[in-house]
């Protein structure tokens, strides 16, 4: 290794972030002649306090990699054929622009849809420009990810308690969260604690990380977690292990959940979590008993489909009826932050008409992270904390609705998808009907760092700065109180450039110009941060100087202002802003999408119950497979079964196995594991081969091991609440695979 | 005179393979060669009585290093504060070394043909900076330090928690030390 | 499951073949000089002793990462290759003096006591060639196959087995009939070929009852793992049991395709050895599963992306 000086002159230290996650991690860059020169992570930074995961290490190697896109690029040929044209930046926004203000004229201005991915971007800024171009369909598959469960929670008690006061806490459940995989900082906080005592539950059906350090590991059957946090309200209500004075002071609904839960006990939850009612019981009591205490939240739950928002709703009940809410110790309410400008300010829904907001894709059915429910939710939470959520994220159009109008032209059709920061085959919901969307659209505009198979069919591909390359305020989806800034340690490679000025740039040539006053993002940030009043002349000063803000901690806000952000001002425990939207105010028991009890016939063909979507390092959802130095830690897809299992099939060690739901299948590798119940089978999500042939119909084998082939996204199998659809809890088979033969992108 | 060790807690290890990229990244490390696995033991009995641990393994910095006595051209070395490292430009790629060690440490490069391993990133050592892998390291799983220092954590871990040794029983006197979460 | 081995590949097991053979070679024929009566060896034989350590030791050259620097393995007394490598250049060059001597070209090649000199010499630089390998291997403590005394046994069985057959298989070139102390080779080498059998069954045994099972689990793939074939019928039938029979009838056609059965019997076991030495390390908890799941080098994402 080249010995580095790090005292010589001209060299300046950038007190940037990872962008692989959206932990952004703080890192120091020294910058030399705008060189990279070396990096580390910030011992000064509050999450990280100096480390960085595997992901982290690889900045340099991802800044520069050869795949990476560098210049904006315009399709020659057929689609997916591969052949490109390098084009300049005005051209191809002033050409995307023609053709979107062509199809706005022709079908309305929702005829042109975007889609995201997780927190890798700016999204208020692409909300920005769908407010004022008129399109109400943005989506992410957010759905799967926390967005759901905020609102669930924020219909109950007025605002989703995500900040857990951990310091404080005596009992900590991880519910379908494997920090230990996830989210590193969060981790390292939980075994220190737990040194100290804090008790840690983990609700999984695998055997995790962060399992393997628990004190209680209760491995549900996957996609049960709805009867488990009713057996748990039962358990709670009925042992007398609530916390009266509190629900008597706060809470509404408590005796229409008394008696609604006193058929949920243990013994009914077991048979279908698998769980013994024993083990139920120590779970709810070692919470109940343990206060305060916190639930974490997981995608587990997001990701279930049609029991997702009961399951939400339960397990936001059991934060109430213990007391752990807004007090030292436990989930605490913080509301958006009263100082900075958040990202819902920046979005200007306001300028998004009404009648543009009712055609809202999949807005008609599930009513609660769209229009109709984040309308009111925004409603209340105005009134109360004189802002909203934001909206990119908590109010977006039904992804697989979206799809479907592509493909169908129903109930109206959608001609243009601008894709930004997401590798849709791969991390949507059954990728064979995303695929054929992809394919069917019109208009194909894909913004990324890499070709992946969605940028391979599109029509223009435009070059993203990453990590490194940008400047990023970390805010929990713009929810927090607080906030987290880091400086950009270089400017852009190439002809990189952010997201935020993809969505400038274009909302100018479409004449959004008055409305777009900030040429750079730090302008942008800066103006955001005014308010916080520490006089700073530009964004980096702040960072340089301050980089963090937060507000101090303050307990039972509640108190202070007279309740809490519902209608009735206190928890709803008995939901009444769900039953307006016409859906039962307490959590019915919904059975998991497909399951061995109501579905007997399914069971018969496919008799193993299949969990995905979990995050397993070193890889981010659908990426980072061509960062050799990860891939060859995991270099091919594994998926987890029982040696009692894997040994019915026939199944070795490193055999390649078919895992086959009703919807498709796929092949991975089978890992044998005590870690995993007999019948359960797990796969790894994200998987594509980015070393193979890019162009269509094999896409890098982007359908061979992808595990969104056998999710679900048919209506009936989404949450009716928020829409999210299946991952978790499906039933599948799996069986050897006899030959070499590659699955085909048909 | 320093004495450098390392102690690996394993109860706060959860194998996310961060100190191998960090090692095999900032040492540029040839894409095959890595200085820093982190295995998995388990998960062990019948599910779900079950139980994991991970564990870091790299070079041990032996007291008693048999790769230092197997090379013949002296570019195996270990100095006064006990780093043990290769000088690139004496090794011949004998791999006398490779085959002495008990621990898996060393490895050949194809490229330049010499052996290479571990030195606890000694440049960085020299600087008063941690090595990569336990700079990395989120979960404070590694910690680094100076055992004739009776105020270093190294030392105040190896003397008050039990900890254990891997392959003790060959008389190496490793220098890392592991804090199990149970016995294996 | 397969994964990627990191240790010494077969030119070393060659270097210790031809090594130790032409290291026994010297030995052979340095005793039998020094026994009453003519020694007997030929003149091919003797030349050959240390051109079979010189080959050896290209071998052993080629082995290393960077040829071109070997002659740094001179420089660590404490280590045995070091040891190694002076003990070879020392037997190479009394080897080829000694062989001198049969050539009456070069004037001292009637000076007896200088010969008998040389002789000495040979036997001890010979014996040291011909036993230090498995020195070197019974020190390695965490690769249990070969770990303690009896390797060195091993290896200098096979040194003396092979050095025997490839002198009588040189004398044998030029001459029907044996005379003088190289007559007696036929019968030693049967009598070292019968022990050789002996002490392998013995190690064996040794190894799968011994302390560890990670030494039996070592010892077992001789047995019935993917040694067990060219162990038991390369080795120990073709290259030890028929020659031994074979060597009794002191035949020269006979004796000539036992020195060959042996030499291919002693090629295959140094082989089998040093490959095991590779495979059965004492792997650390969870090495061999996480070493197993790594890739071997020619997976397709290794290759992307070189080119740019």
């Amino acid at each position: 290794m080249k010995k580095i000086d790090l005292q010589q002159e001209g060299l300046e230290i950038k007190k940037a972030c990872c962008y692989f996650c959206h932990q952004n991690c703080g890192v120091l860059v020294y910058v030399k002649d705008g060189k990279i020169l070396h990096f580390e992570g910030d011992p000064d930074y509050p999450t990280n306090t100096g480390g960085l995961c595997c992901r982290g290490n690889v900045n340099l190697i991802h800044l520069d990699h050869p795949a990476r896109v560098n210049y904006p690029l315009k399709r020659k040929g057929k689609r997916g054929a591969g052949e490109w044209e390098r084009i300049s930046w005005d051209q191809a926004l002033t050409e995307i622009a023609d053709r979107l203000a062509a199809i706005k004229a022709e079908f309305g201005a929702e005829a042109v849809a975007t889609a995201g991915g997780t927190s890798r971007t700016d999204d208020w800024a692409r909300r920005r420009f769908m407010n004022l171009f008129g399109s109400p369909n943005c989506f992410h598959n957010s759905h799967l990810c926390w967005i759901p469960t905020f609102m669930v929670e924020t219909a109950i008690y007025g605002w989703s308690p995500f900040e857990i006061d951990l310091g404080l806490s005596r009992c900590i459940v991880l519910w379908g969260q494997n920090p230990g995989a996830s989210t590193l900082p969060e981790m390292s906080g939980i075994s220190a604690l737990k040194e100290k005592g804090l008790k840690v539950i983990v609700i999984d059906p695998r055997y995790t990380e962060t399992a393997a350090k628990a004190d209680l590991w209760l491995p549900l059957r996957p996609g049960s977690d709805l009867a488990l946090a009713l057996a748990w309200i039962h358990v709670i209500i009925y042992e007398g292990l609530c916390d009266y004075d509190f629900i008597q002071e706060n809470c509404v609904g408590f005796d229409e959940l008394t008696a609604h839960v006193e058929q949920f006990t243990p013994e009914w939850a077991e048979p279908i979590t698998w769980l013994s009612a024993e083990q139920i019981r120590e779970g709810a009591r070692m919470y109940a008993m343990n206060r305060p205490g916190n639930i974490q939240w997981g995608v587990a739950i997001d990701q279930q489909g049609k029991p997702a928002g009961a399951a939400m709703h339960a397990r936001a009940i059991l934060r109430a009826i213990t007391g752990n809410l807004d007090c030292p110790g436990a989930d605490l309410l913080t509301g958006p932050s009263q100082e900075f400008i958040t990202d819902e300010e920046m979005e200007l829904n306001e300028y998004l008409p009404e009648e543009q907001k009712a055609k809202q894709l999949g807005s008609d059915r599930f009513k609660l992270v769209t229009w109709p429910g984040y309308g009111r939710i925004a409603e209340l939470t105005k009134k109360y904390w004189g802002k909203a959520p934001t909206a990119e994220w908590m109010c977006e159009a039904h992804p697989p609705t979206v799809y479907n109008a592509i493909l169908t032209g129903k109930p109206y059709p959608v001609k243009a998808l601008l894709v930004s920061a997401t590798n849709p085959v791969n991390s949507y919901g059954e990728s064979q009907k995303t695929l054929a969307a992809l394919r069917a659209v019109d208009f194909l505009v894909t913004c990324d760092y890499w070709l992946t198979p969605c940028a391979m069919l599109s029509d223009y591909v435009l070059p993203i700065a990453g990590s490194f390359e940008r400047p990023t305020i970390t805010s929990t989806y713009g929810c927090s109180d607080f906030l987290l800034a880091s400086q950009r340690a270089i400017q852009p490679l190439y002809e990189r450039r952010t997201d935020f000025e993809f969505w400038r740039d274009l909302g100018i040539k479409l004449g959004q110009a008055e409305h777009w006053p900030w040429a750079t993002l730090e302008d942008a940030y800066l103006y955001r941060l005014e308010p916080l009043g520490y006089g700073v002349e530009s964004y980096d000063e702040f960072v340089e100087y301050y980089r963090f803000h937060f507000p101090e901690r303050q307990y039972y806000k509640y108190k202070e202002k007279g309740g809490f952000a519902t209608p009735s001002g206190k928890i709803e425990l008995y939901s009444s802003v769900l039953e307006e939207l016409g859906y039962p105010p307490l959590p019915p028991y919904i059975p998991p999408v497909e399951n061995e009890i109501d579905h007997p016939e399914v069971a018969k063909e496919y008799p193993l119950v299949l969990t995905t979507g979990a995050g397993v390092m070193p890889f981010h959802h659908s990426e980072h497979f061509q960062i050799k130095e990860l891939r060859f830690l995991r270099h091919e897809p594994q998926m987890e079964i029982n040696p009692r299992t894997a040994k019915e099939y026939g199944i070795e060690e490193g055999d390649w196995v078919w895992i086959e739901t009703r919807r498709g299948r796929i092949k991975q590798k089978a890992h044998l594991t005590e870690g995993i119940s007999p019948g359960v089978v797990f796969t790894q999500r994200g998987w594509w081969y980015p070393e193979r042939d890019m162009r269509d119909p094999e896409l890098g084998g982007c359908l061979e091991s992808n595990t969104n082939v056998l999710t679900s996204t048919v209506l009936e199998d989404c949450d009716p609440l928020s829409g999210t659809w299946a991952n978790r809890g499906l039933l599948c088979k799996v069986y050897k695979v006899q030959d070499g033969a590659k699955e085909g992108n048909k | 005179m320093a004495r450098y060790a390392l102690v690996i807690d394993s109860r706060r290890c959860i194998g996310c393979h961060s100190c191998t990229v960090a090692c095999r990244v900032h040492n540029e490390l040839p894409i095959d060669m890595i200085y820093n696995p982190v295995t998995t033991v388990g998960p062990k009995g019948v599910f779900p009585h079950v139980r994991m641990m991970h564990i870091p393994l790299l070079c041990m910095h032996c007291d008693n290093p048999p790769c230092v006595d197997a090379c013949p051209t002296g570019a195996s070395q270990q100095r006064p504060d006990g780093i043990v490292w290769v000088d690139q430009n004496k090794c011949v790629g004998c791999k006398a070394c490779v085959m002495a060690c008990p621990y898996g440490a060393r490895v050949s490069n194809k490229e330049t043909g010499t052996v290479q391993k571990c030195d606890f990133c000694m440049e960085r050592v020299e600087d008063g900076l941690l090595p990569f892998c336990v700079k990395t390291c989120h979960q404070k799983a590694r910690i680094f330090g100076d055992l004739d220092d009776k105020d270093s954590d190294v030392f105040k871990l190896v003397n008050k928690e039990p900890s254990i040794r891997l392959l003790a029983e060959l008389g190496t006197e490793p220098q890392v030390y592991y804090i199990y979460s149970w016995e294996v | 499951m397969k994964h990627h081995e990191e240790g010494w590949g077969w030119m070393l097991a060659v270097d210790f073949f031809f090594a130790g053979m032409g290291g026994a070679m010297l030995l052979i024929a340095g005793v039998l000089d020094l026994l009453p009566g003519e020694a007997g060896t030929s003149l091919l034989g003797n030349i050959c002793g240390p051109l079979f350590i010189s080959l050896g030791a290209c071998f052993l050259i080629l082995e290393l990462g960077r040829p071109f620097q070997a002659w740094r393995v001179f420089m660590n007394p404490k280590a045995i290759l070091t040891i190694g490598a002076w003990t070879m250049t020392l037997a190479i060059g009394f080897g080829f003096i000694y062989a001198s001597f049969g050539l009456d070209v070069f004037p001292w090649s009637k000076m007896v006591g200088l010969r008998k000199l040389c002789a000495v010499i040979c036997i001890i630089t010979g014996l040291i060639v011909a036993t230090y390998p498995g020195i070197l291997l019974g020190r390695h403590k965490s690769r249990p196959f070969w770990n303690g005394p009896g390797m060195m046994v091993l290896f200098l069985l096979s040194s003396l087995v092979t050095g025997g057959a490839a002198h009588l298989l040189s004398a044998y070139l030029f001459t029907s009939s044996l005379a003088g102390n190289i007559a007696g080779l036929n019968l030693t080498v049967a009598l070292l070929l019968a022990f050789q059998f002996l002490v392998w069954l013995v190690y064996l045994w040794v190894k799968i009852s011994g302390t560890t099972t990670r030494e039996a689990v070592a010892a077992r793939r001789w047995l019935n793992g993917e040694f067990a074939a060219p162990f038991k019928y390369g080795f120990l039938l073709a290259g030890t049991l028929v020659p031994f029979i074979l060597l009794f009838f002191e035949q020269r056609g006979l004796t000539m395709v036992a020195a060959c059965l042996v030499l291919i019997g002693g090629f295959i076991m140094r082989n089998l050895v040093v490959s095991s030495g590779n495979i059965d390390r004492t792997w650390l908890p969870g090495e061999l599963d996480y070493r197993s799941r790594l890739p071997l080098g020619d997976e397709e994402f290794l290759r992307a992306w070189n080119n740019k």
